[in-house]
């Protein structure tokens, strides 16, 4: 017990003084794990990278890159520039591989980080098409070759790319009301292509598409994709273009259509200055700042700072939405499945018991993006919709299973006693057996409840921003490991808890003896 | 009110009811009786179809019961049934077990359902009990609201499914006590029950079920005190029996006589006895003047406690008890001498011997 205890407040220390002081907390962390970084020789040019463990984000071209030339380096992949950057400082990763404008602010960010090199190669960046949209891409490229002529490709990239794409302001924009919709995928990486900021999405690539479709008189709609599944949501005809600083490569020539290069990429390399050989070691020493200090530092920062509280509320109401409607849905289709599965009629109870092995049998990510990806591929559905069928499908299988045994639990002379005083057996399971069998199940179906919530966390896969991938979004843009996954987890057992608060209500309402009994007759002995 | 034709009822290749005949009149009251595992129950269950039928008829006041058109919950509304385990209504208080067929089938108002269902509960005598909830009862009082919510439908024909069997001892009088009382307001009852005493005293007729048949039926003086048919007797009397058979005069006695003595032993008779019992067998077999073929039948009457012994022999007529007949009468005496009496009757070509043994 005492051991326990001990485990416990160690435990404790451990997480506060990761808060305090994320480098050093970290720092503490992977010593303890008996994790060595190895720093035999520092680095002082791009070459010495050429056997190490480098960072990289799937789907870009640095993989292929770092295969062709350092056949020996050990390419990780990557989501986000957060998770990235947090891999690089905490030692699991010797190198980091991305774009040179967002090394730079990162580095802006994290004084104990430092250049390799800001241009190991140049790719030219282009906007992904269809290849069945011909039209839309020439319409694009002239789009191009006007704002070229006329000097706004100047203002533009001199806003993005020459000055600090973090105090850039977006000019305004005007949606316009159109028949003609255009609906833009982008992955949020990072400044200055895409990113987040006061609750909208800013950056070069989309001041470039809302000037599109302002000329052009599009409707535009833009939606969240993870990078490495830009390509997909093209290709299945959810969306009609892609950007966020995409590279173009042949391999993904192969697959989709690229307008002519609209920037070029500079591939920079970033390593911890400790590893680097241009750097001597001095002021890499981190100020020490109070527990409580930290911590409203990082409130400010992850909260306040840049109206972020928007995107948390936003992905709060999303999360929330999705489980309720899941729930009711898959309730109803629990109920439906339940009743063909109890049925006597084989075909029907045959079918359920197939219904439920197979959708138990897929993990819910899998049948997530089947439904998004393949069943309505070439429909422009709302992907929250499509979260709620697949999660309400997910549901209703697991709750069938629940909703049988406790109507099976009830005593078969429950039944007899109500079509025996005349009662149909529709009236016998209203009246008689679903009260009983609903006391039966509301506790394990609360259970399934909060998981239901919890799953919901992977919608990001189908573009949908939850309260997780809100938190992705500030962490991408704060680099700030602890404070944002705290905030969700946080945020997510407070959900959970309120929404068991209500099922607990219900359950209350479904017990006759907890029930406040009115006594209407009263009783003369 | 209630007409049965030819009704039958298999599970697969078991047979429940073979073919069963009955008419039950308005105000009758019916106790079916007879050994477990006759379908007893099962008949009662298919009088409102909780059972399904192989074949037959039944009639509910001339409705055909069987027939696709006809509506069975409307018809079950009238017949109430009370069931051996009780099934009161677990998540309701026994106030709404009482009302909730009123209120949802009757169509009654709350306020008359609620005035019904206390008059009922004070009936049954369990008035303080309106909002307890089922668990929270004994098993008699269960049964009597169980009964008391039959009774608020209203319903012209009573099945009870073994009211009293999972009862403790204690608990059956109050049961019975309550059926007493709803006899005399002229609803027609069918009482599946093992309660003979009760079965006896109430019903205007019995039922005697035995092999899957109305094995015999009539009037309770005549079924409790001379029923007509060999299986009813056996039953009425709760006789237990062992029977031997003997064909040659080179039986094994020793053998016969250990089995007797283990058949009293398992009813608790007492040493003496069971003394009288295996030396009346011994002697009985020494008057016999032909041992082809002779039937030795030792019963045990459980109400009276009372032990017989019936020796059947093939052959001519010879009455051992006229005087001349035996060489000598020391076997007479010593039997008489254990036994109450001693018959002789000539029937069926058999030599039948009735020994009574005495009682302690």
């Amino acid at each position: 017990m005492k051991r326990y205890l001990q485990l416990f407040v160690l435990c404790i220390i451990l997480l506060l003084n990761g808060c305090a002081d994320n480098e050093e907390g970290i720092a503490g962390l992977s010593m303890l794990k008996g994790e060595k970084t190895i720093t035999v020789v520092k680095l002082s040019a791009v070459d010495d990278i050429k056997d190490k463990r480098i960072g990289i984000f799937s789907g870009t071209v640095h993989d292929a890159f770092i295969t062709r030339t350092y056949p020996k380096a050990k390419a990780f992949m990557y989501d986000n520039t957060s998770d990235m950057v947090l891999s690089l400082k905490t030692g699991k990763i010797d190198a980091a591989m991305l774009e040179s404008i967002t090394a730079n602010i990162i580095l802006r960010h994290n004084p104990d980080l430092g250049l390799l090199s800001d241009d190991v190669f140049t790719m030219p960046l282009g906007v992904g098409f269809r290849k069945d949209t011909p039209a839309l891409r020439d319409e694009f490229n002239n789009f191009l070759k006007e704002i070229r002529q006329d000097g706004v490709y100047d203002e533009m990239s001199k806003r993005w790319f020459v000055d600090d794409a973090e105090k850039a302001v977006m000019p305004p924009f005007k949606n316009p009301v159109s028949d003609k919709k255009l609906v833009v995928a982008v992955s949020v990486e990072d400044l200055p292509y895409v990113a987040a900021m006061n609750g909208d999405y800013v950056g070069f690539d989309i001041e470039m598409i809302k000037r599109f479709a302002e000329r052009a008189n599009y409707n535009l709609e833009i939606i969240t994709v993870d990078f490495s599944a830009l390509i997909a949501a093209l290709v299945s005809g959810k969306v009609d273009i892609i950007t966020d600083g995409i590279a173009i490569s042949e391999e993904r020539a192969k697959q989709i259509d690229f307008s002519d290069a609209y920037a070029n990429f500079k591939t920079a390399v970033i390593v911890t200055k400790k590893n680097l050989a241009s750097y001597d070691g001095v002021g890499i020493t981190p100020v020490k700042t109070s527990f409580l200090k930290s911590v409203s530092n990082s409130f400010y920062s992850n909260i306040i700072l840049e109206k972020r509280y928007l995107l948390i509320i936003d992905g709060l109401k999303i999360t929330v939405i999705i489980s309720i409607l899941a729930a009711i849905i898959g309730t109803l289709i629990g109920g439906l499945i339940c009743f063909m599965r109890m049925s006597k009629r084989k075909v029907l109870s045959v079918a359920a018991g197939l219904f439920i092995n197979l959708i138990r049998g897929t993990p819910v990510l899998v049948l997530l993006m089947i439904i998004f990806y393949v069943i309505f591929a070439s429909t422009n559905i709302n992907p929250v919709i499509v979260a709620v069928i697949a999660f309400g499908i997910n549901f209703g299988a697991y709750v069938s299973e629940m909703f049988r045994t406790s109507i099976q639990s009830v005593d078969k002379g429950q039944a007899e006693a109500g079509i025996a005083t005349g009662f149909t057996k529709v009236q016998t399971f209203v009246h008689i057996i679903m009260p009983q069998a609903l006391r039966h199940v509301l506790p394990v179906y609360k259970g399934e409840f909060i998981s239901l919530l919890k799953m919901t966390s992977i919608v990001g896969y189908i573009a949908v921003q939850d309260l997780t991938k809100a938190s992705d979004i500030i962490r991408s843009r704060t680099f700030d490991a602890f404070f944002p996954l705290i905030m969700a987890a946080v945020l997510y057992i407070i959900i959970a808890w309120l929404l068991t608060w209500a099922l607990s209500c219900l359950e209350i309402s479904v017990d006759p003896k907890r029930k406040h009994i009115k006594k209407e007759v009263e009783v003369s002995l | 009110m209630i007409k049965v034709r030819n009704l039958s009822k298999h599970y697969g290749d078991l047979v429940v009811l073979k073919d069963i005949n009955a008419d039950i009149q308005k105000g009758e009251i019916i106790s079916i009786i007879g050994p477990s595992g006759t379908g007893k129950s099962t008949f009662l269950r298919c009088l409102n179809l909780l059972e399904t039928p192989t074949g037959g008829k039944i009639f509910i006041e001339d409705v055909p019961l069987l027939d696709k058109k006809t509506n069975v919950p409307k018809l079950r509304q009238k017949m109430g049934m009370v069931f051996q385990s009780f099934n009161l209504y677990s998540h309701l208080s026994i106030l709404e077990n009482l009302t909730i067929g009123p209120i949802k089938l009757l169509g009654k108002s709350k306020a008359e359902a609620n005035k019904k269902a206390v008059e009922l509960v004070k009936l049954v005598g369990l008035a303080e009990k309106v909002y307890s909830f089922p668990d929270e009862l004994s098993g008699g009082q269960k049964q009597r609201v169980a009964i008391a919510r039959c009774m608020a439908m209203e319903p012209e024909i009573l099945l009870f499914d073994e009211p009293t069997s999972a009862l403790d001892p204690t608990m059956v009088s109050e049961v019975l006590a309550v059926i007493r009382r709803l006899a005399k307001e002229g609803i027609t009852m069918v009482i599946v029950t093992h309660e003979m005493e009760f079965a006896r005293n109430i019903s205007s007729r019995v039922f005697y079920m035995d092999e899957g048949l109305i094995y015999e039926e009539g009037p309770p003086q005549q079924i409790f005190e001379n029923p007509q048919k060999g299986k009813t007797k056996t039953f009425i009397h709760r006789i237990r029996s062992l029977r031997y058979h003997i064909t040659s005069r080179y039986n094994d006695l020793y053998a016969i006589q250990a089995g007797m003595e283990a058949f009293c032993e398992k009813h608790t008779i007492s040493k003496v006895i069971i003394g009288y019992v295996l030396l009346a067998t011994e002697e009985v077999l020494c008057l016999q003047s032909d041992y082809s073929d002779i039937n030795l039948n030792l019963s045990y009457f459980e109400k009276t406690g009372s032990l017989e012994l019936i020796c059947e022999s093939a052959g001519p007529p010879v009455n051992p008890l006229e005087e001349g007949v035996l060489d000598d009468d020391i076997g007479l005496r010593l039997i008489k001498a254990r036994c109450e009496s001693v018959d002789y009757k000539y029937e069926d070509h058999k030599n039948i011997l009735t020994l009574k043994i005495k009682e302690e």
